[in-house]
């Protein structure tokens, strides 16, 4: 570490090498601390949570009570052990909240002034943060899944809607409008995502196993769609040509540069596509378990080389690295399935939600307590024991001498 | 959970040599893209040739080669080297979607125009080995392509299902396949499962890896207890943990 500190400071190296190392390290690390701890508001599981992308200080959460709540995350007490307020809540006593359980919620990209919750009772409502009442209220005919805002779009506001029925709607924000639609899927659409690179490209995933690309500009139907065996047609029994798994499409990520896409699929598989020509990679991660009808909603680290994945699996969240498909490690900690988890870029964390209405905030652990904070040491030192700096304490001699 | 080594990324690697030889616990083999080519080789000998008696070439399957290796994308991109250069064919077995059985292609070849002799589909087998097999690493053919590209006739066709070295896979189209390979899928998945019995019915459904290799086998089980073994761990049937006394296997229910 500190070569690495020397090395920038005399230029040798990027200053990004230094800041990846570091990052990769904390991830690394990660650990559930008993300082920190998440306000528990939610009395059923905890389907859905988003970090505003402006300041990383917010967190939005949807439970599958219809609940939605604020937390803050950032820690300005000044001391050590911290639990995440919550700043507000949409509860059950709401003249507004949702009937039934939210699938998904995100901010609006630009600020913490508005965001989007969609749910199974079949709408998606875009909140006033400051009122806590919705501004619009979209109506839909099917539960709905999944939605998306994309996260860098300046000349459109769209967010687009996966629900029961197979084609994917396209509502603006700005007029209200829902004619935009998607056509070209077979059944319900579990998973949107906008890519974090093109304002334009977006891709789905639906149940009827195939994962579609789309340029909202064009008239046409999709891109492309994903295959799993890239064209060989050789390698699956026939029907299923031209899928991305061999079941079930429930959850998608792309990576932070927008360069690949994750898919994960009930077949318990999950695969890595280059975005720009839809080729599987054929990273091979094993056996991911999978057994969500639901969408899954799983993160990929940002800053870090290599980079990882983090995908709920079972009760304990799976850290995958990226691009060789190696299972570091398992957080173990909740006590029920797990559903959603999201990564912090700015502080190396990830928060994950689960069944048992739990949010555990996954902190990187810190270096051992170097010399200079020994000042509680001191006071709580043995009897007769000098603050001595450990380096040259005697370890030889004994104390009978 | 504490954890009392933590995880260090590589770039913070600071590496400590060993002066002892002695391992504890479970011992990992030492790995090298070259050694995938032994791995197939060790896991080829303990097919079991004779119960066949030596009509079969040796098949492994593409998962049990997971259980060895633990970089499973390099392992796979091995394999395709390998498909590439023509030394290794691989099999869509049936039984399962994701299980690909790997035979060498000198092997098969042997075995199977070992097979053929006297019959009168020799000529056509012959010809259909020299033309396809080595040049297409596909797994199926479709009708198109073996009319058009590879000048197949019907009656051809008809004759190379007959001597099993295509089978049927829907209207139109066949997989490549191994001949009199019913036997080997028939005792595999009786085997597969009489093991994994073995492993689920042990006292919390966890044995150690060296002690059921020691086991003795009912008359379900054909093959070797390490073949088995390679293959239910390679399919993540059941989770392989590091333990101070070895590999344990636990029964994963899913």
């Amino acid at each position: 570490m500190l070569g690495f500190l020397t090395a920038r400071r005399a230029g040798l190296d990027d200053p990004l090498r230094l800041r990846r190392a570091e990052s990769t390290r904390r991830v690394l690390g990660l650990q559930l601390n008993p300082d920190r701890d998440v306000d528990r508001i939610h009395g059923n599981g905890i389907n859905t949570i988003d970090i505003e992308a402006v300041e990383g200080r917010y967190m939005l959460s949807g439970g599958a009570d219809g609940v939605i709540v604020i937390y803050d995350l950032e820690n300005f007490s000044g001391k050590l052990q911290y639990t995440c307020k919550a700043v507000c809540t949409i509860g059950r006593s709401s003249r507004y909240v949702h009937k039934f359980s939210v699938e998904t919620v995100q901010w609006y990209p630009y600020d913490t002034g508005m965001f989007v919750s969609s749910s199974f009772d079949k709408t998606m409502k875009v909140w006033d943060t400051e009122t806590l009442k919705p501004a619009e209220v979209f109506q839909f005919e099917g539960n709905v899944y999944c939605h998306h805002l994309s996260p860098v779009a300046r000349k459109h506001s769209l967010i687009a809607v996966g629900t029961t029925n197979p084609k994917i709607q396209l509502c603006d924000l700005k007029s209200g409008s829902r004619i935009h639609i998607l056509q070209g899927h077979r059944a319900e659409v579990l998973s949107v995502r906008w890519s974090p690179r093109y304002e334009h490209i977006l891709a789905t995933a639906s149940a009827d196993s195939k994962v579609k690309v789309w340029d909202v500009r064009r008239a046409s139907g999709s891109l492309f769609t994903l295959d799993q065996h890239n064209g060989d047609k050789s390698k699956a029994s026939s029907e299923a040509v031209n899928t991305a798994h061999n079941g079930r499409v429930n959850g998608l990520c792309f990576t932070g540069d927008g360069l690949y896409l994750l898919t994960t699929g009930t077949d318990d598989r999950m695969r890595l596509w280059n975005s720009a020509t839809g080729e599987n990679t054929l990273v091979n991660y094993g056996k991911v378990c999978n057994e969500s009808r639901k969408r899954l909603q799983f993160t990929v680290s940002r800053g870090c080389s290599p980079e990882f994945v983090f995908v709920p699996c079972g009760s304990s969240v799976a850290v995958y690295t990226l691009h060789t498909g190696e299972l570091v490690t398992m957080l173990r900690g909740h006590y029920n399935n797990v559903d959603c988890c999201e990564f912090h870029p700015d502080y190396q964390e990830v928060y994950s939600g689960g069944k048992d209405c739990n949010i555990l905030a996954w902190v990187p652990v810190l270096r051992p307590s170097g010399v200079e904070e020994d000042s509680d040491h001191e006071v709580k030192g043995a009897a007769g024991q000098s603050s001595v700096n450990p380096a040259f304490q005697d370890e030889w001699s004994s104390d009978e001498d | 959970m504490s954890r009392k080594r933590a995880l260090i990324s590589d770039a913070f690697n600071l590496k400590k040599r060993r002066n002892g030889t002695e391992q504890f616990g479970a011992t990992a083999a030492e790995e090298g893209p070259a050694d995938i080519k032994s791995s197939l080789e060790y896991l080829m000998t303990l097919f079991p040739r004779k119960l066949f008696n030596d009509a079969l070439p040796q098949i492994v399957l593409k998962h049990q080669l997971y259980s060895i290796h633990s970089d499973r994308t390099l392992v796979d991109k091995e394999l395709n080297k390998m498909r590439e250069r023509g030394d290794l064919l691989m099999f869509q077995l049936g039984f399962d979607a994701e299980a690909f059985g790997l035979v060498f292609t000198s092997d098969y070849k042997a075995k199977v125009l070992a097979g053929e002799e006297g019959k009168t589909t020799q000529p056509t087998v012959e010809r259909f080995l020299e033309k396809v097999v080595t040049v297409c690493t596909d797994l199926s053919f479709t009708k198109d392509k073996m009319l058009k590209e590879f000048l197949f006739t019907d009656s051809e066709i008809t004759q190379l299902v007959k001597s099993g070295v295509l089978t049927v896979r829907d209207a139109g189209s066949w997989w490549l396949s191994i001949p009199n390979s019913g036997k080997f899928t028939k005792y595999f998945i009786k085997g597969r499962k009489a093991v994994l019995n073995m492993v689920k019915k042990s006292k919390y459904g966890e044995v150690l890896k060296a002690e059921i290799e020691e086991r003795r086998t009912n008359s379900q089980v054909k093959f070797h207890m390490k073949y088995h073994i390679h293959d239910i761990v390679g399919a993540e049937l059941v989770e392989s943990i590091p333990t101070t006394s070895g590999t344990l296997l636990r029964f994963v229910d899913s």
